[in-house]
């Protein structure tokens, strides 16, 4: 058997603000054009991807998040099994596009770290450090960004109210995560 | 005895909290709410400190941040100590300390003011002049220049406040809180406009604020308290915010703007802990109101830069804000009304008036008569001819002026003062409306240049924009907002504005005197020592463009960026050469508009967030066993493991051994991985690299060499088919980022057409790496299921695998020339098969070995690295790497460039081994390769790119680009050194195991 | 730093973009057949104009995405931006 170690071990609490990692979430590249693949896409899982930019769908399971008019990440609501890195989901699309030529499947569910942040600072923490506006984006449920924070690409998903995932390149988490703590450290 | 200087009705000040603070290492008392200017004028300081060129006794000119003299030294330790701060702008705080710059032993006795009596040798483009022959002479002169140059000192040690940066995004940022500010900052926030408002001083008002003068009124009330009102209703408003102590230090294209928000340099020390000290806000607002007011202008006469000399309006600032006199015997001069304000709040606080001297003739507004009715003396048509009084201003001469302005005629009349107060008019600050890429305008009544042209989507108001009296301001502020805003109306369309100011002006740029010019100091820069002399000169040398006399003279080049004498640098150069205002140009005002510590500028950015590290899934493992790390492009990487004594040499020595004798484990998770799906895919790889893929089997890999348009080598690495129409392909460590941009170029905008998508997987896999001739029995051990036999696993190919329930993939590739494998597995679990295959190779000598010992091994074998052995001037035929580029493909990017004139020369740098005459002689990279040392010049024929000892050749080997090299197999050459020449021979780059019989062994 | 507003994204920082050069630069199709100076034509000479210039950009940090940009250049004014494979607006 082989151990599991998360990117980020540690949780930070801060006044207004909680910083974590969660683990182990499935995550995947969804990849493709054609108008067969978004409905072949819809049937299998039961979830439309969104065709909205800086948008995202959310079904009981998944969400998947826009990237780009040819590009969504889909991610497990739920932290998965640490033992095992089969899923089937990743299976199901391979069968259901892949295969088929439809589009591409990439599993990327250790290639960002999905951080997860709560409390009425979170947007406060980002202007230090993000040159995007988030003046509308705090207001709007499910929106999607991709931009820079510190200098690391990022993305971002506004699931809810003061409830927020950031996803970020792994090798890149660790510097993140202590520049994030340093920040939230003076809010 | 001490004079009694504190009034009793200063706006600012709480007379019930007293502070100490030390001055040049005496201590005086201020109360809350001073500046450092203010306290040290109420206990009768002029003198703050020695000008820079000719060390003269300066003191406080200004109530702002335009303050060209009174700079002082800030803190006295050598981490916080400041140079150059305003003690017009700094608070005091109880503990403060702060002393005079640019002079030694001490401001009162002064060394370097013996430049003062050496000034007429000291004329514009002194240094230039004198310091330029001979040339070899230079580096003698500039130590003794560096010696008496520069205002201040820096810190020695690092700094220990915290800075930080902060974006902020608005609808409306309105720059300055004076009242044209705060009616705009009204009117946007009401119509529901995210509005912020900065303001540079620590209070909102502008002058207006402690304006209680009946002559200024604004619905029946007087101005001050009018705006007082305001005030307090615009903080309630939601969609508001203020920030004080806030400057905007610069004005970028796009509304994009930088402000530097002061947290807490007027907190004593001990209340400062570990709060941030200035913010740097980086604003993006839709649209910019600049309403930064004006800025009073002085006058050019001869000594007109003493101690006691100041800004007429400054003057009135000390005694209406700060309750500060800044003398007992006070004059003023000016060519405007603005005066009379000041000596209408002087006679309010009972502080005396020696008289008014006027420049104009003819003078009449309401404010005059009732300066008139006080007996105060004023002498119309007069000009102060000149000033006396080493340390302060004692006496001055005046002298009536002639019809045109230029000459000075009737006797010469000598009036005692300790304080001169001098309005010149005013000018429009519109310093951030420049920087922003306005145009502006000139308006001749009365000498001003005005916003004219906008470059983006903003707007100028008030004083800024020309309106500097009361009613002008009310009127015309609502009216453009209205227009701007596209709104009805506002709250201020009907006000009842009554202001006495009469806008008559004498405007004299440069103001003559009984002496000729060339006897005068006239200062039109005071920080930089410029005179109006210096810029005749400059003229009469035959500058004629503005920004050359600037540089020449160094006028508005001081940190003060000449705020005050600008406009007179231009009215002199103007008139001198007969030319109209503006036709020679302005002068550009550059960021930021007041001095940023660097501490601002780098915020956050220092320490351990310097630069962005990336780590690897192993990393704790790394630094667990002591491996020391080197930077390869962000990440780190475990450059080699030493034991106990060891060197870095021994280390690397120890572990190359270990890699072909035993086995070595390498992790090569920071290779850059592209994950490649589509039906196009392999026809992709055909285009991108120079050798042909279409025939690669699924389940097999290959190496590929990608080329620029150019021809020149870009990156390289080995591409695997892991199923029909999938591959992944790794890059080199550094170059994965530009690679992914590339080929996504190639396909978005060439290529469109084609069924390929791209995915970065670098982050998901780790990559072990374990090589040698026992890896795999120890590969065997980790992966018991997986069929390790050359007939089921060749070299070149790869499986897929499962460790437990942990599904992976296992590539038999090596950049070592031994046989090896590379397991790719999530990489979460990347640090437990590491910790697997350590604890698997126990028995056989497995050895940890960094980025190093990789190179020393893959040199061995000749392999290159892109980017060391090569600099983007090297094609595949350059390494003698032909046997990678294809003939049979029709077209791939860079295959043209291959065959063009330059390209097939002959004797072009190539790549090729090189072997000293001592094997123990190990060259250094980057040294000169050449063939005859006797020759002159000597012809330089390449240089060394990569250079170890090897342990297993047990001699030295070396890489290298020698021109033409491709064709000297065998022969001499020389590495001329400092201390003696190393002979090489050139010799195949292959240096071991030619056969590759070790891949399989 | 201007502002740019990404044809698939919307307005973002320039930060988050990368600059690509001189946009409609079309790669020849059959390379080999150009002369050495046809070939050194498409590589190497840019216009680089002080005005009006057509300009490619990606925007690297969002969707990775190259698309076409109008720019003042004397006054980094940007007039439009488009799709890549979409003609440049006429005026």
């Amino acid at each position: 058997m082989l151990n599991y170690n998360q990117a980020l071990p540690e949780k930070k609490s801060f006044q207004d603000l909680q910083i974590e990692e969660i683990k182990p979430i499935m995550k995947l590249i969804i990849r493709g054009k054609k108008r067969e693949f978004i409905s072949a896409f819809g049937k299998a899982l039961n979830i439309l991807l969104p065709t909205e930019s800086n948008t995202s769908t959310q079904s009981d399971k998944l969400t998947a998040l826009w990237l780009s008019p040819d590009e969504w990440m889909l991610f497990s609501n739920k932290p998965i099994d640490e033992n095992t890195n089969d899923y089937d989901t990743e299976k199901l699309l391979n069968n259901k596009i892949s295969k088929i030529n439809l589009g591409a499947i990439t599993d990327v569910s250790d290639q960002f770290v999905m951080i997860n942040l709560k409390g009425n600072k979170i947007y406060e923490l980002f202007q230090t450090g993000s040159p995007f506006n988030f003046n509308n984006f705090q207001n709007k449920k499910g929106a999607v960004i991709q931009t820079i924070l510190a200098k690391i690409g990022i993305i971002v998903h506004n699931q809810d109210k003061n409830i927020v995932n950031l996803f970020v390149r792994r090798s890149f988490s660790q510097h993140l995560f202590s520049w994030m703590n340093d920040a939230a450290s003076r809010l | 005895m001490t004079k009694n200087l504190r009034l009793k009705t200063g706006k600012a000040i709480d007379e019930t909290y007293r502070i100490s603070f030390k001055f040049n290492g005496s201590t005086y008392y201020g109360f809350k709410g001073d500046t450092l200017a203010s306290a040290l004028l109420a206990n009768d300081i002029h003198l703050i400190g020695r000008s820079f060129k000719y060390h003269r006794p300066r003191g406080i000119m200004t109530a702002g941040s335009e303050e060209p003299n009174a700079i002082v030294q800030l803190h006295n330790d050598s981490s916080r100590t400041e140079p150059n701060v305003r003690a017009t702008e700094i608070e005091i705080y109880e503990g403060l300390e702060a002393s005079s710059q640019n002079c030694w032993p001490s401001v009162n006795f002064d060394i370097g003011g013996i430049n003062n009596l050496l000034s007429p040798l000291l004329p514009a483009g002194f240094y230039y002049k004198t310091f330029m022959w001979p040339a070899s002479f230079w580096e003698k002169y500039e130590y003794f220049i560096r010696r008496s140059a520069g205002l201040g000192k820096s810190p020695t040690k690092p700094d220990p406040d915290i800075y930080e940066h902060k974006y902020i995004h608005c609808d409306v940022l309105i720059i300055g809180a004076g009242i044209s500010g705060i009616m705009a900052a009204k009117i946007a926030a009401k119509n529901g406009l995210k509005t912020l408002l900065v303001e540079e001083k620590p209070n909102l008002g502008g002058s207006t604020i402690y304006q209680n003068s009946d002559h200024f009124k604004i619905n029946n009330q007087n101005s001050g308290s009018w705006l007082e009102k305001e005030i307090n209703e615009i903080k309630k408003l939601k969609n508001l915010e203020i920030k004080t102590r806030t400057s905007v230090a610069a004005f970028h294209g796009y509304n994009f703007l930088l402000a530097r928000e002061n947290l807490t340099d007027h907190l004593p020390m001990n209340q400062r802990n570990d709060k941030t000290r200035h913010k740097l806000l980086k604003i993006r607002a839709k649209k910019v109101i600049t309403a930064t007011g004006s800025i009073e202008r002085p006058m050019i006469f001869d000594n007109n830069d003493r101690p006691g000399i100041l800004l007429s309006s400054a003057i009135k600032k000390f005694a209406d804000y700060f309750g500060v006199a800044c003398g007992e015997k006070n004059i003023l001069f000016t060519n405007n009304d603005s005066a009379y304000e000041t000596a209408i709040s002087l006679i309010q606080k009972g502080i005396n008036i020696e008289a008014i001297i006027d420049n104009r003739e003819e003078v009449n507004s309401k404010l005059i008569y009732e300066v008139e009715k006080n007996n105060i003396k004023i002498f119309k048509g007069y000009t102060v001819a000149n000033t006396f009084g080493y340390k302060r201003i004692n006496k001055i001469s005046i002298m009536q002026l002639s019809k045109d302005g230029q000459k000075v005629v009737g006797p010469k009349i000598i009036l005692s003062c300790d304080c001169l107060g001098v309005s010149g008019g005013w000018t429009p600050a519109v310093h951030l409306f420049t920087q922003s890429g306005g145009k502006l305008k000139f308006r001749e009544d009365d000498q001003v240049f005005l916003p004219n042209i906008y470059p983006s989507d903003q707007l100028s108001i008030g004083a800024c924009n020309g309106d500097f009296t009361l009613d002008e301001i009310l009127r015309n502020t609502p009216k453009s907002l209205i227009k701007y805003l596209k709104i009805k109306n506002t709250d201020y369309d009907n006000l009842e504005v009554s202001s006495s100011t009469n806008k008559s002006k004498r405007n004299i740029w440069l103001l003559p005197s009984d002496k000729i010019l060339g006897k005068t100091k006239s200062f039109v820069d005071y920080q930089n020592d410029a005179t109006a002399k210096d810029i005749k000169l400059a003229l009469r040398e035959g500058f004629r463009s503005i920004e050359h006399v600037k540089r020449y003279t160094t006028t508005g080049m001081g940190t003060d960026q000449g705020k005050l004498g600008n406009m007179h640098a231009l009215g002199i150069v103007s008139e001198t050469a007969g030319a109209k205002m503006g036709e020679l140009g302005t002068t550009t005002f550059r960021p930021p508009y007041t001095p940023l510590t660097f501490g601002t500028i780098v915020g956050r950015n220092v320490g351990e967030y310097f630069d962005i590290f990336r780590k690897t899934p192993i990393h704790d493992w790394h630094i667990d066993h002591k491996a020391e790390f080197e930077n390869v492009g962000q990440w780190k990487r475990a450059w080699y493991y030493p034991k106990e004594n060891e060197n870095m040499h021994d280390a690397v020595q120890r572990e190359s051994k270990a890699a072909r004798e035993g086995a070595g484990i390498l992790d090569a998770s920071t290779l850059g991985k592209i994950d490649i799906q589509g039906t196009d895919a392999s026809e992709f790889l055909n285009r991108i690299y120079t050798n042909a893929w279409s025939k690669l089997a699924v389940g097999k890999c290959r190496y590929g060499l990608m080329l620029n348009e150019d021809g020149m080598v870009y990156d390289d690495g080995v591409t695997t088919r892991l199923d029909e129409n999938h591959y992944i392909m790794t890059t080199t460590t550094g170059g994965a980022a530009n690679v992914m941009g590339k080929l996504e170029d190639y396909l978005q905008t060439e290529w469109p057409e084609l069924d390929v998508y791209l995915t970065s997987v670098t982050d998901h896999f780790a990559t072990v790496s374990v090589c040698g001739p026992n890896s795999k029995k120890i590969v065997s051990q980790v992966i018991p299921d997986l069929d390790l036999s050359d007939e089921n696993f060749p070299h070149m190919s790869f499986k897929n695998a499962k460790i437990g329930n942990i599904n992976c993939r296992v590539m038999r590739i090596s950049f070592t020339g031994e046989h090896s494998y590379e397991i790719n597995i999530q990489a979460n679990y990347g640090k437990s098969v590491w910790e697997k295959c350590m604890e698997a190779g126990k028995d056989y000598n497995i050895t940890p070995y960094g980025t190093e010992t990789m190179h020393l091994l893959r040199a061995e074998k000749g392999f290159i690295i892109v980017g060391q052995d090569t600099d983007a001037t090297m094609t595949p035929i350059d390494l003698q790497m032909d046997w990678i580029v294809s003939k049979k493909k029709y077209d791939f990017i860079g295959k043209r460039s291959l065959y063009r004139s330059d390209t097939i020369k002959e004797n072009r740098k190539q790549l090729v081994g090189l072997l000293t005459d001592d094997p123990n002689e190990v060259l250094e990279e980057g040294a000169q390769i050449v063939a005859d040392i006797n020759k002159s010049p000597i012809e330089m024929l390449g240089h060394v790119t990569s250079s170890y000892y090897s342990p297993n050749l047990k001699k030295s080997i070396a890489l290298g680009v020698v021109r033409g090299g491709k064709n000297m197999m065998g022969q001499k050459l020389i590495i001329p050194m400092e201390k003696k020449n190393i002979n090489v021979i050139v010799a195949d780059p292959v240096f071991l195991d030619k056969e590759n019989k070790r891949l399989n062994a | 730093m201007f502002i740019i507003n990404c044809p698939y994204c919307g307005e973002r920082e320039q930060s988050e973009f990368k600059a690509g050069g001189e946009a409609h630069i079309v790669r020849p199709k059959q390379p080999t057949e150009l002369s050495d100076d046809e070939w050194a034509e498409y590589l190497f000479m840019r216009k680089n104009i002080k005005g009006i210039q057509f300009e490619r950009w990606n925007h690297t940090h969002g969707c990775r995405k190259w698309f076409n940009m109008v720019r003042d250049t004397s006054n980094d004014e940007i007039k439009a931006v488009y799709k890549m494979g979409e003609k440049p607006p006429v005026d």
